[in-house]
C-alpha cells in the first residue's frame, strides 16, 4: 500500500482566540487530521510576513495564520493590522508567481472548537490536492 | 502652475549655485546639503556646506548616485529637528525617500527646505568609475537633451532616460519634483523645456513661496513649457515601464526563475545597506534568529539531498520585499550596490508597484498620509480571509 501524502502545515495561532479554540477542539475530542504544527503567538499581528515566508520557503506544505474575528481582538485592532500584512504578503507572493494558495488567514473565536476542526480539515484537504511543497526539494533554498 | 525663471550663464548648475549663495546671504537657510565632487578621485559625496565660498565645487546634478540623498539627510536629522535651517538639493526619488523616512521617524523635515530638481537619470556607478571622463561627457549630452538649442546632436538622439542611464532610471516616471511626479519638495527646479537658456523655479507650497519672496524672486511666470515637456516625457516613460515589466515577468515569475535570477547572490546584503528605506538598526536577517545549529542544515541537506551555502538567499530578498516594498521609491540604489549585477532594483520596483497598488499608496507623495500598514479599515480585504 502506498503511503498517503500527509501535509505538514505550520499554524500561527493567536493566544486569545484560535489557540483557545484549538484547545477546546482537543478537549471536545473533535477528530481532525494531525497535520497542524502549532506556534502560539500573542496576537495574529505578531506574525511578520517574514515568519510565514520562512515556513513556506523551508518547505511547509501550508501556512495558517489564525486569530480572533475582526472586532474581537484582545488588543482591539491587532487582527486588522494582521489582515493588511497578510494581504501584502499574498500580493508579493502572487506577483512573483509563487503558490499563494498554500497560505491561509482565518478567524476562529475562542468558543469555536468545531470551526477550528473545520478550518484545519478543509485546509488539509486543499493542501493534499496541491501536493507536496516544491520548495522541499530545491537545494538552493 | 506658476514659477520664476532664472538665466543660465555657463551651465545649468550656475544659476542654482548662485541661488543657493543668495539664500545663505539672506539667511533663508543656514546650511546647504548638496553633492560635491570629491577632491581626489572621481566620485561625488554629500556635503553639508555652511561656508558660502565652498558652494563653488558643488554639483546639484551629479552623474551618479553613490549615496541616496535621503540617507544623508537621515544621518543629520534622525535625532530630531535641526536647530538651523538646511536646504537639501536632491533628486525627486531622494526627496520621496526622505518623506517616507520622515514617516518612519528617521528624518525630521521641520527645518529642512527640500529642493528637488528635474532628473535626467544617473549613470550606473560601475560605468562611471570605469571611464569617468567619457561618462561625464555622456551625462552632459543627456542633460542637454532637455534644452534642444544647446544640444550638439539632434534632440531625439539623446532623450532623457536613454539606455546609458541605469535601468531603474530608464523606466522612472516620477522624475520631476512637483505634484506631477507625486513628489513633495518645497521648491522644484525645472530644466526641461527651457528653450531660452533658462531654468525654472517652481514653489510647491507656502514654504517654497516664502523663501522666494524673501529673496525677492517673483514667481508669477507661467510654467507651461516645462509642464508640457515633463508630461510628454512622462508618457514615454510610463509606456516603457509597462513594456519592461512585461518582459521582466517572464524572467522572474515562478520559483525556478526566481532561484535562477538570485543564483548569483553572494548574500553581502549591500542592496539592503544602500536602500534608503531599510533603516532598521537590527535587521531580522542579521539577528540571532538566522543563526542555526549545524543539525538544522544537515537535516535540510538530508531531505533535499544537498543544500547551497550561504542559505536562505531567497528568504532575504522576499522578506525584504514584504518589509520595504510599500515605501520603495524605485531609486535604484540597490542595483548600483550589487557587486554581482543582479537586477534587484527592477525586480523590487516591479513587486513594489503591485504592493503599492494594493493600498493605493504612492510613497513620498504626502508626508501627512500614514503608512499603509499603520492604518486599517474595518471592512476591507475580505478576499484574503478564508
Amino acid at each position: 500500500m502506498k503511503d498517503e501524502f500527509a501535509p505538514k502545515i505550520v499554524g500561527f495561532l493567536c493566544n486569545w482566540c484560535t489557540y483557545a479554540a484549538a484547545d477546546l477542539a482537543g478537549t471536545s475530542k473533535l477528530k481532525m487530521p494531525p497535520s497542524l504544527a502549532v506556534i502560539r503567538v500573542m496576537c495574529s499581528s505578531r506574525v511578520d510576513p517574514v515568519l510565514v515566508l520562512r515556513a513556506f520557503l523551508r518547505g511547509a506544505d501550508g501556512v495558517l495564520v489564525a486569530g480572533c474575528h475582526p472586532g474581537d481582538c484582545h488588543y482591539e485592532k491587532g487582527n486588522y493590522y494582521a489582515r493588511r500584512r497578510f494581504a501584502l504578503l499574498k500580493s508579493v507572493i502572487e506577483t512573483l508567481g509563487l503558490d499563494s494558495e498554500r497560505l491561509q488567514l482565518s478567524w476562529i473565536g475562542a468558543s469555536e472548537g468545531p470551526r477550528f476542526q473545520q478550518v484545519v480539515t478543509e485546509f488539509t484537504d486543499k493542501i493534499k490536492k496541491l501536493g507536496q511543497n516544491p520548495m522541499q526539494k530545491k537545494t538552493s533554498l | 502652475m506658476k514659477g520664476a525663471i532664472l538665466k543660465v550663464t555657463e551651465n545649468v548648475a550656475n544659476p542654482i549655485i548662485n541661488f543657493l549663495e543668495k539664500g545663505l546671504d539672506k539667511k533663508c537657510f543656514d546650511a546647504v546639503l548638496i553633492p560635491v565632487k570629491v577632491p581626489v578621485g572621481n566620485s561625488f559625496a554629500w556635503v553639508l556646506i555652511q561656508n558660502k565660498s565652498l558652494l563653488e565645487d558643488a554639483n546639484p546634478l551629479p552623474p551618479v548616485m553613490p549615496v541616496q540623498g535621503a540617507k544623508a539627510l537621515s544621518s543629520i536629522t534622525r535625532m530630531g529637528k535641526t536647530n538651523k535651517k538646511i536646504a537639501a538639493i536632491m533628486r525627486p526619488c531622494e526627496v520621496r525617500a526622505a518623506v517616507e523616512l520622515s514617516k518612519l521617524e528617521q528624518v525630521n523635515l521641520e527645518n529642512i527646505f527640500l529642493i528637488s530638481i528635474d532628473c535626467p537619470g544617473v549613470l550606473p556607478l560601475k560605468d562611471y568609475l570605469e571611464r569617468p571622463e567619457e561618462a561625464m561627457d555622456k551625462f552632459n549630452e543627456i542633460l542637454l537633451g532637455a534644452c534642444p538649442e544647446r544640444s550638439r546632436r539632434a534632440q531625439n538622439d539623446i532623450e532623457w532616460g536613454n539606455e546609458s542611464t541605469r535601468p531603474a532610471c530608464q523606466v522612472c516616471d516620477k522624475f520631476v519634483g512637483t505634484d506631477l511626479g507625486f513628489c513633495q519638495s518645497d521648491l522644484h527646479i525645472g530644466i526641461l523645456g527651457t528653450k531660452d537658456k533658462n531654468i525654472f523655479l517652481i514653489p510647491n507650497n507656502e514654504k517654497g513661496k516664502s523663501i522666494l519672496n524673501k529673496m525677492d524672486i517673483e514667481a508669477e511666470k507661467s510654467m507651461d513649457n516645462w509642464e508640457k515637456k515633463a508630461k510628454e516625457l512622462m508618457e514615454v516613460r510610463k509606456k516603457k515601464k509597462k513594456e519592461v515589466q512585461e518582459r521582466l515577468k517572464f524572467k522572474v515569475m515562478g520559483i525556478d526563475n526566481l532561484l535562477d535570477v538570485f543564483s548569483n547572490c553572494i548574500n553581502c546584503h549591500n542592496c539592503r545597506s544602500a536602500c534608503p528605506i531599510c533603516y532598521c538598526r537590527q535587521c531580522y536577517f542579521e539577528s540571532e534568529k538566522m543563526k542555526l545549529p549545524s543539525d538544522d542544515y544537515l537535516m535540510r541537506a538530508k531531505s533535499k539531498g544537498a543544500l547551497r551555502f550561504l542559505p536562505d538567499t531567497l528568504l532575504f530578498h522576499l522578506g525584504r520585499m514584504t518589509h520595504m516594498s510599500l515605501s520603495c521609491v524605485g531609486c535604484g540604489a540597490c542595483e548600483d550596490a550589487c557587486p554581482m549585477s543582479i537586477d534587484v532594483a527592477q525586480i523590487f520596483s516591479f513587486v513594489a508597484d503591485n504592493s503599492q497598488g494594493l493600498f493605493n499608496y504612492i510613497p513620498g507623495k504626502n508626508a501627512e498620509e500614514p503608512l499603509s500598514l499603520r492604518i486599517y479599515k474595518e471592512d476591507e480585504f475580505h478576499e484574503v480571509e478564508t
